[in-house]
């Protein structure tokens, strides 16, 4: 890390001239993510209520659709790309999802334990009621 | 259905003296502070200077003191609760009666993590974080005197449970299926919710402020890996503070649905889950411990590198370090539950990530030791805090890792011991922490150096008070004695309790010493005033200004080269042996304009907030839509900054004369 890029403090006034500052793609980018979100969505409906589809993959479907609508969110909407002045908003979404990770694949790993611990109890009822 | 909802003159408790007696002394404090204020006419001053502030300077100070009132609060609660141990062994039943003790122990754990804890922390953060960054505000200045008001809310609304109504009843934590409304259906844990869910957005919003401010505004030259230690533990600790507030609040909003709307997330019955919110209760309690711990290890890198006259030992671990411990505390959180029914290869799991984070922590521990060594150590106030804690901690932390070990927890927890150890981490790593960047900072914050004499006296008192108070707890936590007694049998236990209560009355004496400290240096402020700057002879930035530091902080933004760049300043101008020629040509200075939001969007959130309480629907819709309304006029806002010419920065500049030059 040679030279330090210095960003924009929010509420600052940007430092790319208002001349580059297309307007129009602005609006082209956010409405294609809008036409595109809305199209994810619609799918997932008619994933969830199709026949059309073999039954047991119908969530398949829907998680996939679902990650496609996250995604669609982060490009037009929250404009994560790949480029430079975007590694704090990578580096944020990505401690981000990781604790979202862990917080949920941990409550669901315990309170999965949890439950099956407790079932011991309703097991040896239904051995009592069986013998 | 009535226009006052549950509230009704019954809902004072006219028949408890000690609460009413209370109750009437703080009204008549009050209410003299108030007079006394008003009639000298600095009403408008503390209006324009302070309560409408949105100096990052200002807040900080309000913070610090907010918690230091808490602090007194929270320690009568303590001593009570130990002065009822000390005597109700036996068939003696003490002087509280159960309810009363009950609400106790919950205000005591509350208020001190949630108002005395937090608010120092931040409150040191708010203050030193900006200038140790070498920039004139955080990124949302305005926001940040919102958030500072919403916190203080919450401790109104917690303080206004003593005089109208009562407490939660449930511990601090406030388990179901205990704190839903078929056990609990008193207002209690409506209070204790309410007051939580107003001051954690607050806490939220300066977490979201912190993040912005240390990864987007620095000093020209400041890269990640020149930033201050503090800095870095403030970024680690508001990047725990933006993940785990969020879960509280859900949490708590689930609960507030389960109370008011007749929801089943967490009741006995329909399905709910208790344990759920067990989990996710320390999904946030574990990293909250880190929120509070890291910035005051930051504290200590800042106290012993300055008092040392040296770098800090292996900066670069120690950033790791804290950004490790960042992640990792958040795959600790069951072992606050290893007894609710995990099987043992999830507690073991658990407990060994638990040991695992111990290690970061002995970085640490090693790095401030291998700072002070070889150096000129300068034993003052802000280094005895450090090494009492260096000593203290490092046994809190080992009985922590005795505790990590799933079998030892099983015999040991619910037990005081348990209590004794993390008081035994809390107050060292914690308190201490705060204390010495208390110490370390008042000079910077106002001007003159705090009273070396009985800051040392209030140290020991505290050091000694700490231990004789905590202590005799582990040997009755291992006697079998369970937390939260209100009396008890077991009589070989009162000799140990009685030790606890004198520990407890040497901390007052502490706490004393702390409020005469104060007294006696405003009284010596000439003597001790520091008109360099730099009193310490300190590295980072926050020296290289005026103490106080202007509404600007800096007339010219300072250039960082290295770290500790004041540090390195200096010693190049010792270097030359010739000081460098001030000539500065003074730009005009924006800063942001003071603004009553904040105060007003607090105001009707105690408004709202005590209405949800006691059921006054009405009152609640009128504070939520005067807290929208407030805020909705201030988005209109046509002017948000104030123009400091650029001859009163340079009058300033050129009257205070230490300034890094660029």
């Amino acid at each position: 890390m040679t030279e330090m890029r210095w960003d924009v403090a929010p509420g600052d006034r940007p430092s790319i001239p208002a001349s580059e500052q297309n307007a129009s793609s602005g609006f082209l980018v956010y409405t294609l993510g809008l036409l595109l979100a809305v199209i994810l969505t619609v799918t997932s409906f008619w994933v969830a209520n199709t026949s059309a589809i073999w039954a047991p993959g119908v969530p398949a479907g829907l998680t996939v659709l679902a990650i496609a609508q996250m995604g669609v969110h982060l490009v037009f909407f929250l404009h994560i790309t790949t480029g430079p002045d975007s590694s704090h908003n990578v580096l944020a979404l990505a401690f981000g999802v990781l604790i979202v990770f862990l917080v949920l694949a941990g409550s669901l790993v315990i309170m999965a334990n949890l439950n099956e611990n407790m079932m011991v109890h309703s097991e040896l009822m239904n051995l009592q009621m069986q013998r | 259905m009535t226009l006052l909802g549950k509230l009704d003159w019954s809902s004072i408790p006219f028949d408890q003296p000690i609460i009413m007696g209370t109750v009437g002394s703080v009204i008549v404090v009050i209410v003299s502070v108030l007079s006394w204020v008003t009639l000298k006419g600095y009403l408008p001053y503390l209006w324009r200077e302070w309560i409408t502030s949105v100096d990052h300077k200002r807040i900080g100070v309000m913070y610090i003191a907010l918690a230091l009132v808490m602090l007194l609060r929270g320690f009568a609660d303590g001593i009570m609760m130990r002065t009822q141990q000390a005597v109700a062994a036996g068939g003696a039943q003490g002087y509280l009666p159960p309810e009363h003790f009950d609400q106790i122990f919950s205000a005591h754990g509350t208020i001190m993590i949630f108002f005395v804890a937090m608010p120092l922390v931040i409150g040191l953060m708010n203050f030193a974080v900006p200038l140790q960054l070498g920039v004139r505000d955080v990124a949302f200045p305005t926001m940040n005197s919102i958030s500072f008001w919403l916190t203080a809310s919450g401790v109104l609304l917690t303080n206004v449970s003593l005089a109208v109504g009562e407490f939660a009843k449930t511990g601090w934590f406030a388990y179901p299926p205990l704190s839903e409304l078929q056990f609990s259906p008193g207002v209690g844990v409506d209070y204790y919710l309410w007051s939580l869910q107003i001051s954690g957005i607050g806490t939220l919003l300066s977490g979201v402020n912190f993040v912005t401010t240390i990864l987007k505004m620095r000093a020209p030259g400041m890269s990640y890996m020149r930033m201050p230690v503090f800095c870095w533990t403030a970024l680690a600790s508001n990047l725990l503070i933006v993940a785990a507030f969020p879960v509280l609040t859900a949490l708590f909003a689930m609960l507030l649905l389960d109370r008011y709307l007749g929801f089943h997330f967490f009741t006995v019955d329909a399905g709910g889950n208790a344990m759920m919110y067990v989990n996710l209760f320390w999904v946030w309690g574990h990293p909250e411990v880190y929120i509070l711990v890291l910035p005051a290890f930051g504290i200590f890198s800042e106290v012993t590198a300055t008092f040392s006259g040296k770098s800090l030992f292996g900066y670069r671990s120690m950033v790791l370090a804290t950004m490790a411990i960042c992640v990792l505390s958040y795959t600790v959180w069951l072992h606050h539950f290893f007894t609710m029914g995990a099987s043992a290869s999830v507690n073991a799991f658990f407990g060994i990530t638990s040991m695992i984070i111990g290690v970061p922590t002995g970085v640490k521990v090693f790095n401030w030791l291998f700072t002070m060594y070889g150096g000129r150590v300068r034993f003052t106030v802000p280094v005895l805090w450090t090494i009492g804690f260096m000593v203290s901690f490092v046994f809190g932390g080992l009985t922590g890792v005795l505790l990590a070990l799933p079998a030892v927890d099983w015999q040991v927890h619910n037990s005081v011991f348990l209590v004794a150890h993390f008081h035994h981490v809390i107050i060292p790593g914690v308190l201490f922490g705060c204390m010495a960047g208390y110490n370390y900072w008042f000079p910077k914050a106002f001007g003159f150096r705090l009273d070396e004499r009985w800051g040392k006296a209030a140290f020991w008192c505290w050091f000694l008070g700490f231990h004789l108070a905590f202590m005799p707890l582990y040997m009755t936590g291992l006697m079998g004695m369970p937390r939260r007694l209100q009396h008890y049998d077991v009589l070989s236990w009162q000799p140990w309790l009685l030790v606890a209560e004198v520990g407890a009355l040497v901390i007052l004496t502490g706490i004393i010493c702390q409020i005469v400290q104060i007294v006696v240096s405003i009284r010596h402020r000439e003597q001790l005033r520091d008109t360099t700057g730099d009193p310490w002879n300190g590295r980072t930035l926050e020296w290289s200004t005026a103490s106080p530091p202007p509404a600007w902080n800096f007339a010219v933004l300072p250039r960082v080269d290295e770290l500790d760049a004041f540090w390195a300043h200096k010693q190049r101008v010792l270097a030359k042996q010739e000081l460098p020629v001030r000539q500065h040509a003074y730009q005009p200075i924006e800063v942001p304009k003071n603004s009553p939001v904040g105060f007003v969007t607090a105001f009707f959130a105690v408004v709202s907030g005590f209405a949800l309480i006691w059921h006054i629907w009405w009152m609640a819709g009128f504070g939520v839509l005067g807290a929208a309304v407030t805020l909705l006029a201030f988005m209109f806002r046509t002017k948000d900054e104030v123009e400091i010419p650029a001859d009163e920065v340079g009058l300033f500049d050129r009257a205070h004369p230490v300034e890094v030059s660029p």
